[in-house]
């Protein structure tokens, strides 16, 4: 009997595990414990037995019993757990749902960065009217009469007002520096400050140039400030763009608003300034041109030139973005096309 | 423009081991945008000198030959060639295996290689001079002409680049860097800066005396647009070629050699920057006078361009007419001819405004205009004399000037500027060794006189045409020359007070960020010119926008005084990719009218900081569209800090539709439109399939928070009840009206009211819609039960029957 009984829990114990469902389970169950269960049966047999083997024989039993009677409710247990579990077939490797998709134009952006960055050296941020008069876009910025800039070739004049004074003539601004000078006159020096915006030139457009795109100039003015301060403005600045310590030197360069001028070139990130085909191979970008105010700019914002000086710089948005991106046609920053913009999220 | 190192080299000596790199980057940096240097060397690598031994026929081909060549030190190779000038003895030039070659002067170079041709193995090839790019030097007679060295008598194996005296640096300068210096317009202004840089002499030009007392006529009626001019009538000329050296140099710089008397006025003007020009004498009637062209007067230019001439430009004339086109292009009848013996060669200056307008009304700009129109300095005229009478001489030992007349009427002042020591040290940030000073700007021309406290410094002619005239033009010739790199960098002291608070540009960042990230809308940029077809679909009249004088497009002359055309014309072009989409564009939008400015004498036109916004979806989803734009803008004040708006009925925008509009109001005050594009407007922009709600919104008119001012409430303790009623009611019932119906009077346990849903169509009688609105039950101090919170909603419906006729269908 102790052998019956013994093949009697091993067969049982491997017929609970082998329950697939709760009805299986349910069966093995009534087979083992039932009325008419093999463990039940078993048991109705103790009293034929010797007296003296019926104690530990029931004994045996009830404890084959109990065993298996666990054993069904762990299964159950199991049962309910895998019931409710994840099948197998579950693919961990379908995409994710997109986050929504909305978002500011890459241009705006970066003017964002950089307005974070000029922030935290403490510049305002300043924007001036997109239209003009020509003393504000020329005569105070020391464009001489004659200028080619100031021809109808290269500005928008607006229909009705492009002649006479300088007061009188109206234009889309072909720069930002005039509303530096629009910032002086209605504020007290020490200055700090930055002013990006939208300009506007009449000229045919390709894939490197555009009637209407995005500068980012800044300006400081204080008494004696040397120029060799405005590169470390620069450095700060494009460190804070880029990630990085970026290289910069500043080259012999000509505008009327500045001198003296500069032509500010950064280091190729590229190719480390060792030269490449984005470089030129001279292992030097053109970034901006700045510059010290020119005292008769200083004068027009109501400064004394032998007292003040300063920095300015003029980044030039659309092309630094061009580079962040490798966007190789400026033209796309106006196209309102989804397909392009929805890229820089 | 093209310089030649060797050219530069006549006029300063540079060290024979200059590092190339090192001078490009030092005039880089001091001075103008050295773009590339190209050694011709290189250009001609593995092109030699070649001497012909023996011309044999080919086997298999009548128009080839194989010439046996000689090709250095001995060594004889067969060369496979069609020339039609081949001859044994002749010097030929050989393109060996690996040089870079045009066949037949076209397409990009290729690499010779050894082949066998028609049967017979070729070494290399024997080049015709447009295969090596020297057709300019070497004209060809015909298409199979090969080029002949011969004459230059280097030996075989040379070569070619040594064998012509080639063997120099060509810089590219970027023209756009030196605009503002009219001295650098030749070799002998950058030798000048070299000069200056290296700390080296500079070759001085000697001054021209005519050893003639005669006096060539010479006269000038307008004395401002021509301050000098030079005439000398120089005889005893012909034409022929000019000297290799001298052709070979026009051409390194990228000009054509054409004959003696033209190459020299164009070898002057490459060497000084000053134009020069001869005309034939026998066609100069009488005299020579320098005036304004005469109203109907003509003039047939050497390029056989006829012009009309206007009476601002300024004419060289004869006693019968125009001959010439001042400072930009001789005529056609009185230039070198074939038969030209002798000559009037003129040097001259002209005023640049004058010379710019007349090379840009006939669109005729040329290298002598584009010098010009920088404002070349009158006291080059005496350099240039002297090394064009010094070439006459040279090309032609017979030559005369027979008469001769400097007509110098308005002479140029040099600048005079004060530097105080202090001042240009304060501004430097270091002090810099007068004796550097003194050298450098001496070599520049600059002539200076030292005092206890600063200097006096004279400016040369050169310079004093505009481009130095104050101290701060000192300072950056002594920090340039000094060398931008050996200034060390300086921290920025400026100390401010106070930290940057400046509300409403930090609103604009709010607004757009939150329509950006949180209402998952894309930002455009448009133009500010509007197209025609969008203005004439969404604005009423185009009184009081403003246009452009010359526009981008003749259908693009509008300014626009709102963003909704451009952005209509944003809906046209992605309605193609995309079904739905959200967009919106902040900018300026401009009025003809309130002329006003806050800046001294100037009147500006009215200018706002406006918001547009499309919602844009599918035709029959027009009431999420509109709850789409209205949620995003009904947000937008609590969302971006700022004073909140109404939304009311006011005026209908014009392009809106019939039923589906609002104003946007704050404070009482009009500021915008919330409304769906009207099926009329909408056609008209092209929008063919979707339809879009529109937003415009006066950004300028935004009160923003100095702070958040939200206050916290208390987290209910006890459950809050949601329950939702659905009822019908006549479908004009707005809610708005639901809204007051079930808050009027209300119990105190009835927490807020909800709008959920509506539906019209099948199931729901005609005149009827179908709402379903949700009510918050909660009380602050209990659990409410079941039967409490039934007999909220139940005076909730009582309401809605008795205030608006509501028939209750579930509840």
């Amino acid at each position: 009997m102790k052998e019956k009984l013994e093949a009697l829990l091993k067969e049982g114990s491997a017929r609970i595990e082998a329950a697939q469902s709760e009805n299986e389970l349910q069966e093995v169950k009534g087979a083992l414990l039932g009325k008419q269960g093999s463990i039940t049966e078993l048991l109705k047999e103790i009293p034929k037995l010797d007296v003296a083997l019926r104690p530990e024989m029931g004994k045996a039993v009830n404890n084959v019993k109990n065993l298996l009677s666990e054993q069904i409710e762990g299964r159950r247990e199991a049962l309910k757990l895998k019931a409710s579990a994840i099948p197998e077939d579950f693919d961990c490797t379908v995409p994710g749902f997109e986050p929504k998709s909305g978002g500011l134009h890459p241009i705006t952006q970066m003017c964002y960065d950089l307005n974070d960055a000029f922030r935290s050296m403490g510049f305002e941020v300043f924007s001036g009217p997109e239209i003009t008069s020509e003393y504000y876009a020329f005569d105070n910025l020391n464009f001489p009469p004659n200028h080619p800039a100031r021809e109808s070739m290269d500005t928008y004049w607006l229909e009705g007002h492009e002649s006479g004074e300088a007061n009188d003539k109206l234009c889309l601004r072909p720069h930002l520096t005039g509303d530096s000078v629009r910032y002086m006159q209605t504020h007290k020096p020490p200055f700090r400050f930055v002013y990006p915006g939208r300009v506007y030139r009449n000229e045919t457009t390709d894939a490197r140039h555009e009637r209407a795109f995005f500068q980012y100039e800044a300006l400081i003015v204080d008494k004696d400030f040397t120029y060799t301060a405005g590169k470390v403005m620069i450095k700060s600045i494009l460190q804070k763009v880029f990630g990085q310590d970026v290289p910069v030197r500043m080259r012999a360069g000509f505008f009327p608003f500045v001198e003296p001028g500069f032509e500010i070139d950064m280091g190729c990130l590229v190719c480390g300034g060792k030269g490449c085909s984005v470089c030129k191979h001279v292992g030097w970008i053109e970034i901006m041109p700045g510059g010290t105010p020119h005292p008769n700019v200083l004068r027009a914002a109501g400064l004394d030139p032998d007292e003040y000086t300063g920095f300015y710089v003029n980044i030039g948005l659309d092309r630094l973005v061009m580079m962040r991106y490798g966007v190789d046609d400026v033209r796309l920053f106006h196209s309102t096309d989804l397909r392009f913009l929805k890229q820089f999220h | 423009m093209k310089l030649s190192l060797n050219w530069i080299k006549d006029y300063v000596k540079l060290p024979e081991d200059m590092d190339l790199t090192r001078l490009a980057y030092d005039l880089t940096m001091s001075t103008v945008e050295v773009e590339g240097a190209e050694s011709l060397a290189e250009r001609f690598e593995k092109i030699i000198v070649g001497e012909i031994k023996e011309v044999l026929p080919h086997p298999n081909a009548d128009k080839l030959r194989v010439c046996r060549v000689d090709i250095g030190e001995g060594e004889i190779k067969d060369i496979v060639c069609g020339g039609s000038n081949l001859d044994a003895g002749m010097k030929v030039v050989v393109a060996c295996p690996g040089a870079m070659v045009r066949w037949h002067g076209e397409g990009e170079p290729v690499e010779i290689k050894n082949a066998k041709l028609r049967g017979v193995e070729s070494f290399g090839m024997i080049c015709a001079s447009v295969e090596v790019g020297l057709a300019d030097l070497f004209p060809a007679g015909d298409d199979h002409e090969i080029m002949d060295v011969t004459s230059f008598g280097a030996p075989a194996g040379t070569p070619l680049a040594v064998a012509l005296g080639l063997d120099d640096i060509i810089l590219e300068i970027d023209n756009k860097s030196m605009t503002n210096r009219p001295d650098l317009w030749g070799h002998y202004g950058i030798a000048r800066e070299l000069a200056a840089l290296y700390d080296l002499p500079l070759v001085e030009f000697p001054k021209y005396t005519p050893d003639t007392e005669e006096e060539y006529d010479v006269r000038i009626a307008d004395v401002e647009r021509c301050p000098r001019f030079i005439g000398a009538k120089v005889e005893g000329l012909s034409v022929k070629p000019s000297p290799f050296e001298m052709q070979s140099r026009i051409w390194r710089v990228g000009m054509r050699p054409i004959n003696a008397l033209v190459d020299i006025t164009n070898y002057v003007m490459l060497a000084t920057g000053q134009p020069t020009h001869v005309y034939d004498s026998n066609h100069i009637i009488d005299h020579i006078e320098v005036r304004r062209a005469k109203e109907g007067e003509k003039l047939q230019l050497l390029n056989d361009k006829e012009l009309l001439l206007s009476t601002d430009d300024l004419v060289i004339a004869d006693a019968e007419g125009a001959v010439g086109l001042a400072g930009v292009m001789g005529g056609a009848k009185d230039s070198v001819l074939p038969e030209t013996e002798s000559v009037i060669f003129e040097c001259a200056n002209f005023e640049s405004r004058g010379i710019r307008r007349t090379a840009l009304r006939y669109d005729n700009r040329t290298e002598a205009s584009s010098r010009y129109e920088k404002a070349v300095d009158p006291e080059r005229c005496d350099q240039a004399l002297s090394l064009a009478m010094k070439l006459f001489s040279e090309l032609y030992p017979e030559m005369k000037v027979v008469s001769f007349k400097d007509r110098y009427e308005k002479k140029l002042e040099r600048a005079e500027i004060d530097v105080e020591f202090e001042w240009l040290d304060r501004r430097l940030g270091k002090r810099i060794p007068q004796e550097i000073v003194a050298k450098k700007l001496g070599t520049m021309g600059y002539d200076v006189t030292f005092s206890d406290k600063g200097m006096h410094i004279v400016v040369p002619t050169w310079r004093s045409t505009g481009d130095v005239s104050i101290k701060a033009d000192i300072m950056e010739e002594v920090a340039r020359m000094y060398g931008y790199e050996n200034f060390e960098a300086t921290t920025i002291t400026t100390s401010f007070d106070g930290a940057i608070n400046q509300l409403s540009v930090d609103l604009v960042r709010r607004v757009k960020e939150y329509l950006a990230f949180r209402c998952d809308m894309q930002e455009i940029f448009t133009y500010p010119w509007m197209t025609d077809e969008f203005v004439n679909a969404l604005m009423p009249t185009t009184d009081g926008i403003l246009a452009l004088a010359t526009p981008p497009a003749p259908n693009e002359r509008y300014i626009r005084s709102s963003l909704l055309p451009n952005i209509c014309k944003a809906i046209v072009k992605n309605e193609r990719n995309f079904d739905e989409f959200d967009i919106f564009e902040e900018a300026q939008v401009f009025f003809d009218g309130d002329y006003t400015s806050d800046y001294e004498g100037e009147k500006l036109p009215a200018q706002k900081k406006h918001l547009g916004c499309a919602f844009v979806g599918s035709s029959d989803k027009v009431t999420e569209l509109f709850r789409r734009a209205k949620g995003v803008i009904g947000s937008m004040p609590r969302f971006t800090h700022m004073e909140g708006f109404t939304f009311e009925k006011i005026e209908k925008p014009y392009w809106a539709d019939e039923t589906v509009w609002l104003n946007i109001c704050l404070n009482g005050k009009k500021i915008g439109d919330l409304a769906l594009l009207s099926k009329k407007a909408a056609l008209a922009c092209g929008i063919k399939v979707l339809s879009a709600v529109l937003v415009e919104l006066d950004m300028d008119e935004l009160v923003p928070f100095k702070s958040r001012t939200n206050r916290f409430a208390r987290t209910p303790e006890f459950p809050m009840n949601e329950y939702d009623l659905s009822f019908l009611v006549d479908s004009m019932v707005k809610w708005d009206e639901i809204y007051a119906a079930v808050m009027t009077k209300k119990n105190e346990l009835l927490r807020d009211v909800t709008f959920v849903d509506e539906y019209k169509g099948k199931q729901i009688p005609a005149g009827k819609k179908s709402v379903t609105i949700r009510l918050v039950i909660g009380s602050g101090e209990k659990t409410l039960t079941g039967a409490e919170i039934e007999t909220v909603a139940n005076g909730v419906v009582k309401k809605l029957v008795k205030n608006i006729g509501a028939e209750v269908r579930t509840v």
